[in-house]
């Protein structure tokens, strides 16, 4: 079933991406194109057939120390906060997270 | 007095090394080429050229004191601009990151520093990897060297017209579903995607976790063979878990006979529909030379390969949207102003920050994640991406690597592919060995018949086998040249040739 704006509209809520009205018609019709493209994947029969997530089949986590890493990975807090576009003191700074009595979208 | 365009890796190596010219005299070799060439090719989104005289005079001083030089002594180099290197913004062309200043540098860029290679430049590519052209970079286009009216692929179009023009001598691109061999294809220079593991994508932004590769561009096997050396040269890298600990042995195997050793074709491959006629005799010129070579040729099937466009835009997109969410606004990147909420600034941060074809991948990934659509698309993709596997294994069973086209034609002129599923499907051909992980290489042919282009055949082998890719690389170098080719390689772009770049 062919995608409506008003899922795309939700989709892009939920990406977090605020899109117009022309470009919710434009976003609509190029995920409808782009799902038909991957209708071969739908025509399969694929019982039993186990997943690859993964190219390196049998990758494992590498875990740390839990140690504090002072060395070159440990980024200082000034290039931490280099590339923020809004910081105050040590930290980053962000608009009301809840919104002003409004919830969260 | 020499010209850069004539001189391999391993020549300006030496050449360094023996004090026949300084790493600052390159690399000031490479800045007039930058300048002469770069107002037509705009291959670069920023030239380091502080940067560049202070490694090469560290290489200098180095080589005054007495010390070893490493094998890329003095080589001029260009990186692809999502890998972060100190001292250089890292934007990805996107406006998302325009400024971005690089806090970190990548381990690939940091071990080609190592072996001596100078950086030269950051070098343009489709926004976030996001292409087949370089046009979706927001800032500008990059002209093919060859025909300056049309695209020099992507998504590392960039890294490949830089060397293809002659401006540096080695690049790095980063490939996902062909976006090195691609572009090396349409711009005539020899471009590698290792096997997935091989080289440390640490300081890479990602795109697609389980699909992206770090790789070389050179006009010459043999300068990419070098710079697989340095790339896995120091073992596996700590900082990057998918970093496995190979051999580095590409160069000591390149002279390698393939007499014996068998070449897979695929028949079916041959007959897909938009395969120009140039490229479909170019491979068959390919599979001539290998076999006048002593190697013999098996037909191989990969049955499943009709579905790897298909399953690779169903994974791709939805590691892109899982990745490129981390760019909300806060810690780096656009942040619109004058917000009241978090949500509110984070979805303008990305509407206006992120391009067109940024938005529409991560769509596509947020609705394939979605409740109820994963299990129609996302599990039955990596399904089919086990039989693909399959497939290949199968395959390389019975031969040592396959041959087939990288690109299915020449280079198209800017704004042809307007349609971003036809764009899509430029990539047939090198999408696989991506949701496989095996390694693969675009080794230019010189001219297609029809266009004049530069037309190029793929080789694809098996897993961590990619010095064997490099030998059958070397190969078919040695019959281009020895069928009329300068004998020294893929020959710098003519427009381009002999502007600056004297030595």
């Amino acid at each position: 079933m062919a995608l409506s704006t008003e899922d795309v509209a939700g989709i892009a809520d939920y990406a977090r991406i605020a899109l117009d009205a022309q470009e919710l018609e434009e976003m609509t019709a190029y995920l409808n194109d782009a799902v038909r493209l991957l209708e071969p994947i739908r025509a399969y029969g694929l019982k039993g057939v186990d997943p690859t997530y993964h190219p390196i089949g049998d990758l494992s986590n590498v875990m740390g120390r839990d140690v504090v890493d002072a060395s070159e990975r440990a980024l200082p807090l000034d290039d931490a906060l280099r590339n923020a576009g809004s910081v105050e003191g040590r930290y980053f700074r962000v608009p009301s997270i809840l919104g002003d009595g409004e919830g969260d979208r | 007095m020499a010209s850069l365009d004539e001189l391999s890796c391993a020549q300006i190596a030496r050449g360094v090394a023996a004090g026949d010219f300084s790493a600052v005299e390159v690399a000031q070799a490479s800045l007039s080429a930058i300048e002469a060439r770069e107002p037509a090719v705009r291959a670069l989104l920023q030239v380091t050229a502080e940067l560049a005289l202070a490694a090469a005079g560290a290489t200098d001083e180095r080589r005054a004191r007495g010390e070893a030089l490493g094998p890329l002594a003095g080589v001029p180099t260009a990186f692809k601009d999502n890998m972060h290197l100190v001292g250089t913004r890292t934007t990805c062309a996107s406006r998302m990151l325009e400024g971005y200043e690089s806090v970190f540098t990548a381990s690939c860029v940091q071990r080609m520093i190592d072996a001596g290679a100078t950086p030269m430049a950051k070098a343009n590519m489709d926004e976030f990897a996001f292409g087949s052209s370089t046009e979706t970079s927001a800032f500008h286009p990059t002209a093919n060297p060859w025909d300056l009216e049309r695209v020099p692929g992507g998504s590392s179009g960039g890294s490949a017209a830089a060397v293809a023009a002659g401006e540096v001598t080695l690049s790095l691109g980063s490939d996902t579903g062909g976006s090195i061999r691609q572009p090396a294809s349409l711009c005539g220079v020899v471009g590698l995607k290792p096997s997935y593991g091989l080289v440390s994508r640490y300081g890479v932004v990602a795109f697609g976790s389980s699909l992206d590769q770090v790789g070389p561009f050179g006009r010459r096997v043999e300068d990419v063979a070098l710079a697989m050396d340095a790339l896995v040269g120091p073992g596996r890298d700590p900082f990057d878990s998918t970093s496995q600990d190979c051999r580095a042995d590409f160069l000591e195997s390149l002279e390698d006979s393939i007499e014996g050793m068998t070449v897979g074709v695929v028949p079916e491959l041959l007959e897909v529909k938009g395969l120009t006629d140039e490229v479909r005799q170019a491979v068959g010129r390919a599979r001539s030379a290998l076999e006048g070579q002593g190697a013999n040729v098996v037909e191989v099937s990969l049955p499943n390969i009709a579905s790897s466009i298909a399953a690779y835009y169903v994974i791709a997109p939805c590691e892109a949207f899982s990745n490129l969410a981390r760019f909300d606004g806060v810690r780096y990147g656009y942040q619109e102003p004058g917000c009241a909420t978090l949500a509110e600034q984070s979805s303008l941060s990305r509407a206006h920050g992120f391009g067109e074809e940024a938005k529409r991948r991560q769509m596509l990934g947020a609705y394939l994640l979605s409740s109820g659509v994963y299990d129609q698309y996302y599990y039955p993709a990596q399904q089919v991406r086990t039989l693909i596997t399959q497939d290949y294994a199968r395959a390389f069973a019975r031969c040592d690597v396959i041959l087939m086209p990288a690109s299915p034609r020449t280079a198209f002129r800017f704004g042809e592919i307007s349609d971003p599923l036809q764009m899509y499907a430029s990539d047939m051909f090198t999408i696989s060995s991506n949701i496989a992980g095996n390694g693969a290489v675009s080794v230019p042919l010189g001219l297609g018949r029809d266009t004049g282009l530069p037309v190029s055949a793929q080789l694809q082998g098996p897993a961590f086998e990619d010095r064997r890719l490099l030998t059958f690389a070397r190969a078919l170098e040695r019959a281009v040249d020895a069928g009329g080719g300068l004998g020294k390689g893929a020959p710098v772009a003519p427009g381009c040739a002999g502007r600056g770049g004297e030595l």
